[in-house]
């Protein structure tokens, strides 16, 4: 960026100066990890509260000196994150190394021991290794379902007529919806007794319907009312991106007569296309976390268990902090590499465009 | 209220004036104590509050306030064990689940008061008169022990609920007879002499389609003759199927025997995997949504109320919902009687089951003071008056002289089963495990509910967790 | 910029932004889709309006009226705002009296928490989307995925260390904890989508701006924000959203106090010694929906006439 004029000299990664925010956050980080591994939990937390001031001032100063508004601007956001997400984060990461129960007051180093427990064991890794599919099957089904419904959704939205904000503002409501109340009614509307579905089949067959009581019909419902809930999550960003694009353009191509096709491809495509990746990513991400419409509507059941779900009643119902979060990791890790697949994709699409 | 009490009251109220002048005169002797306590959001615990601030005078003369926390149901387990694990120390006090005891008395959570019990005889006595069933259940840790940590809060049994209406109906009954040679049970003593086979009957004999017949009127819907938890959820399968497990003389495993007991061999044992298959068989006179796993106590209980079935079982903690016309449609037609039996060699029916309800307990960071006030307050709850009041309201007593009173099966119709009901409970286990034992076992039970399974494989499943899982633990040797 | 100017524009007759038009074709067409697509939460604000002992019928009663005899009587419901009242205060036990369920505080706790803790990320998370858009860090890619990481984690993983957190410093139950706990959990969102937005604007304006000697503070605020509206109302909304429905940690971190509805809901679900109070939860969820529902349909205006602040793009 041309703006950037910097005045002063960028510090060497081990140059102790006010403005050396690496070294700061290379300081933070081992001095927070050491505290949380050597100290009581309410020592440990003030020294890393320490640090992330220090990161940030670093930060600051860095900024101040070299006229670097980028590291001004992006200073409170680290900061919050750091004290709210990645501290706790890293501090489960230190904890899946231990043996260590919350409901207990022993706590012991162990390795990587819960690691291969949770991937090798030969009573619990089928289990993980199940679920873990489960999840893949879900990411899989509910991301397309979201993405394709969202994506014509959006196109229906796309152009002015009359009426359009009243009908769009209905199309948005379900991702307005606790999720607990929407999983609550959606196991109504396919109660086999009660449910509406089963009422309006039973209007052509006769018999009660009954959804759920096979892998195929649960997942279908699972996956059916996830993506009804967060299909407008997509609309609305690529409807964003949509409605961005100048209509100059579309009336350029119009003259041209470009085909439909082409139009789109050349002309709406590149708008969308950072909020499209951005939907897939948010909602992929999401995807893997999905536990509550599996608690309300299978509790797991008929091959429905998701490995967020299995993480909730390791880590909660059964206290086994440590374990669950080794499963944890070794879940991020499948994520990050999932969506640094996603960004290098992204990022070659838009070099080559 | 009694003359007696009032003259008790009376008693009370001048000792407090007296000890409030002898206070304000010397020092500051009364002193103001603040439990806080967690309960599950429900009518026993609303009540408990509401007598507690109306009529809870404490005998120290302290101004004791209870700060109870109203947590829903399906999140209380979460929420007080994050409280309790974290640290926060919030809670003097707090209602669990009986089988929870372990978990958080082994992690140093929960408090052994016997040292309180045996400094006041009164309350000893009152220790004394509670249900051997109950008391095992929700004071000892280990179970049958001496340690004592728990008191009742809301005591629950299993009950049969009935649809009068239906199992009355004379033509019901003459093709009932004609049809299985025995009489369709109408009263509450014929439900308490059902054994399985004739609530099979019940279940086959009832299961019509819509248009039918029943009780002379065509169906608009279809009907069921029985339901019963089958549910993955928390425990909504292995409370009942415990019951049939220990009726055809099989054990769970069993916790009283550590370090000698044993779980492959018992958990899977020929009696148990009988009990198992008997429990499965009857799933198929049920409504279908037993089928998808997610027939839970409250959905049998909806189903019941929606006048869906013609009996259900299910806990009394349930029943007020189905006296309450605003809230059930078959509030006037109601019979309950114990739930079936087995029929033993000696032809008497044996009716184990497991109990339900909650006990309430103390934390281990209470002072001195919040724990003998606590305890006093313990002592209130559980005296006859009280007891006797919380039984009008809805709730249930524990409590000998109280339940064994003749008015006490005049409060609520499914109390005319209570009293035999509690010589006939059992209670799963105790140990910290307690939540993996169950979610495994809940995981495969609900395999044989859904038909992926028979009740062999499921058992011997069940049996080879829990083996290795005890064993690694040291509960089994 | 157009403004609407006659009321039919503002009740969307006209066309109010750069994007083409359809007729009233495509109303009846978008109509019955978003309907149909509706039809879910309808059925919930229907069942909103039922008694207990109706709401479950089979045939479904789905209307309030017969309509003068058209519509038989199987399917009409005796409408009622009982569930309504029964929010706020209702008989805790059987044949009690009407108390206070403390439905209005947790309705202020959640407007309060949602509302501040949005606007606090939106502020934090525009700032720092702008950072990273206009002035890339070295490694600019890594923070950003870092970030990106923060949400990746289920929250049952990272909730045993907060609850100690939060309980070292007192946080635990007060407002200040969940809405920074809330701030922090919509910062990656918000910068992820703010900066693709900043990402998309055309930097010749802003360089004009700058060889006039605009300041970078002017650039930021003159220029570059009234670009992105359409972002920050969308990302507001999305955020609010979110946050509306957040329930592992207010469960876990809201005392009863700052507890919020989405937690106390569930009293409606499994609670008084019965399953699912059908009404009921109706109900709260209704009167749960209706300000984020308002809010997104105020924002929805600003965020549909897409940027048409008179830059030339591209």
């Amino acid at each position: 960026m041309s703006a950037i004029t910097p005045t002063t000299p960028v510090p060497g990664l081990f140059e102790i100066q006010a403005h050396n925010w690496k070294l700061a956050i290379l300081v933070g980080l081992i001095v927070s990890v050491l505290s949380m591994f050597a100290l009581p939990p309410e020592a440990a937390f003030w020294i890393t509260g320490a640090m992330a001031a220090m990161v940030a001032a670093a930060f600051v100063v860095n900024a101040y000196r070299r006229h670097y508004y980028g590291g001004l601007l992006v200073a409170p956001a680290i900061a919050v994150l750091f004290v709210m997400n990645i501290f706790p984060l890293l501090w489960s990461l230190g904890l899946s190394f231990f043996a260590y129960q919350s409901n207990q007051q022993t706590i012991r180093f162990v390795g990587l021991t819960n690691y291969t427990k949770v991937l090798t064991d030969s009573l619990k890794a089928p289990e993980n290794w199940a679920n873990l599919t489960n999840t893949a099957m879900f990411v899989v089904l509910t991301v397309t379902a979201q993405m394709i419904v969202g994506f014509l959704l959006a196109l229906m939205f796309a152009k002015q007529f009359p009426l359009r904000k009243y009908l769009l503002i209905l199309v948005l409501t379900p991702m307005m919806l606790s999720v607990v109340a929407a999983g609550v009614f959606f196991s109504y509307y396919y109660d086999p007794t009660f449910g509406l579905l089963s009422y309006f089949i039973r209007l052509f067959t006769g018999e009660q319907f009954i959804l759920m009581d096979n892998k195929a019909g649960a997942v279908a419902g699972i996956v059916f009312a996830d993506a009804w809930m967060w299909s407008p999550f997509v609309m609305l960003l690529v409807l964003a991106g949509l409605v961005s694009v100048p209509k100059y353009l579309y009336e350029a191509a119009a003259i041209d007569r470009v085909s439909g096709w082409r139009r789109f491809w050349s002309i709406t495509f590149p708008y969308i296309r950072g909020l499209l990746m951005l939907a897939l990513l948010f909602r992929t991400i999401e995807a893997f976390k999905m536990a509550d419409l599996v608690i309300l509507l299978t509790k797991g059941g008929n091959g429905t268990m998701t490995i967020s779900y299995h993480l909730i009643r390791i880590a909660n119902e059964q206290n086994k902090t440590s374990e669950g979060a080794a499963i944890s990791y070794v879940m991020l890790f499948i994520v990050i590499v999932l969506t640094n697949l996603y960004l290098y994709i992204a990022n070659r699409r838009t070099e080559g465009a | 209220m009694t003359a007696k009490t009032k003259l008790q009251g009376l008693a009370t109220a001048a000792g407090f004036a007296l000890a409030l002048f002898v206070g304000g005169a010397t020092t500051a002797s009364a002193e103001d104590v603040t439990l806080h306590m967690a309960v599950p959001d429900w009518p026993p615990t609303r009540i408990m509050k509401k007598y507690f601030d109306e009529q809870y005078k404490p005998p120290s003369g302290n101004k004791v306030i209870l700060d109870v926390d109203f947590i829903p149901w399906p999140d209380f387990y979460t929420r007080v064990n994050a409280s309790l694990t974290s640290g926060e120390k919030k809670y003097n006090m707090s209602v669990a689940d009986s089988q929870w005891l372990g978990a958080f008395v082994e992690g140093g959570y929960f408090r052994k008061v016997n040292d309180y019990i045996e400094a006041d005889p009164a309350l000893a006595k009152t220790m004394a008169d509670i249900h051997p069933s109950f008391y095992n259940a929700y004071s000892t840790y280990p179970y049958t022990s001496k340690n004592i940590y728990g008191f009742p809060q809301f005591p629950d049994v299993l009950v049969t609920y009935g649809r009068k209406d239906i199992l009355c109906d004379a033509g019901e009954q003459a093709a009932f007879l004609a049809k299985f040679n025995s009489k369709l049970p109408c009263t509450g003593e014929e439900i308490d002499a059902m054994d399985w086979t004739a609530f099979e009957n019940v279940g086959k004999f009832f299961q019509r389609k819509k248009g039918e017949m029943l009780a002379g009127k065509p169906l608009d819907d279809d009907f069921y003759g029985i339901a019963f938890q089958a549910g993955k959820g928390y425990d909504f399968s292995s409370m009942q199927i415990n019951g049939f497990i220990w009726q055809e003389g099989g054990d769970i495993w069993d916790e009283t025997k550590i370090p000698d007991g044993k779980a492959e061999g018992v958990v899977n044992s020929p009696q148990a995997i009988k009990g198992l298959a008997h429990y499965l068989s009857l799933i198929q006179y049920m409504p279908p949504v037993a089928k998808t796993g997610t027939m839970d106590i409250f959905k049998s209980d909806e189903l019941f109320r929606e006048g869906k079935v013609a009996m259900n079982i299910d806990w009394i903690g349930l029943g007020e919902a189905s006296l309450d016309p605003k809230t059930s449609k078959v509030s006037d037609k109601l019979v309950f009687g114990l739930p079936p039996g087995t029929k033993g060699a000696d032809g008497k029916l044996v009716r184990w089951n497991n109990l339900g309800g909650q006990p309430f307990v103390f934390t281990t960071w209470n002072s001195d003071l919040q724990n003998k006030e606590g305890m006093e307050f313990v002592k209130w709850w559980l005296s006859p008056a009280i007891q006797n009041q919380f039984a009008a309201g809805g709730g249930q007593s524990a409590v000998k002289s109280v339940y064994s009173d003749p008015k006490y099966v005049t409060y609520r119709p499914w109390n005319r089963a209570w009293a035999a009901a509690l010589d006939w409970q059992k209670d799963v286990w105790h140990v910290p495990q307690f939540f993996e034992l169950l979610t495994q076992q809940q995981d495969q039970f609900d395999l044989a509910i859904t038909g992926k399974q028979d009740a062999k494989t499921t058992l011997d499943n069940v049996a080879k967790f829990q083996q290795d899982l005890l064993s690694t633990a040291g509960l089994i040797k | 910029m157009s403004k609407a100017t006659s009321i039919w524009e503002k009740l969307g007759f006209r066309k109010a932004s750069g994007v083409s038009e359809a007729g009233w074709g495509q109303t009846l067409f978008a109509g019955i889709i978003s309907l149909i697509y509706f039809l879910p939460v309808l059925l919930i604000i229907i069942t909103s309006f039922k008694l207990q002992t109706e709401a479950l019928s089979i045939p479904p009663k789905f209307m309030p009226t017969n309509l003068f005899g058209l519509i038989p009587d199987a399917y009409v419901f005796s409408p009622t705002l009982e569930n309504y009242t029964s929010v706020f205060s209702r008989a805790m036990t059987s044949g009690g009296v009407a108390e206070n369920t403390g439905f209005d505080r947790y309705f202020f706790n959640s407007i309060m928490i949602a509302s501040v803790s949005v606007l606090l990320a939106l502020v934090i998370g525009t700032l720092a989307a702008f950072g990273f858009s206009r002035y890339p860090l070295k490694g600019n890619d890594t923070y950003l995925f870092v970030i990106l990481t923060t949400r990746m984690l289920p929250a049952i993983v990272v909730i045993i260390p907060i609850i100690l957190m939060f309980r070292v410093t007192g946080l635990s139950g007060s407002y200040l904890g969940i809405i920074m706990l809330y701030t922090a959990f919509n910062l990656p969102f918000t910068i992820w989508m703010m900066k693709s937005f900043f990402d998309e604007l055309s930097l010749d304006v802003e360089d004009a701006a700058r060889l006039d000697g605009s300041s970078g503070l002017k650039v930021f605020f003159k220029i570059c924000l009234p670009q992105v509206l359409a972002g920050l109302a969308a990302t507001f909304v999305f955020g609010l959203i979110l946050t509306w429905n957040e329930f592992l940690f207010a469960l876990l971190l809201t005392g009863i106090d700052t507890r919020t509805v989405p937690v106390a809901m569930s009293q409606a679900v499994a609670g008084g010694g019965i399953g699912v109070l059908w009404g009921l939860l109706a109900a709260i969820e209704t009167l749960f929906l209706i300000p984020v529902f308002f809010v997104t349909f105020f924002l929805q205006d600003h965020l549909l006439r897409g940027v048409t602040f008179g830059t030339v793009k591209r």
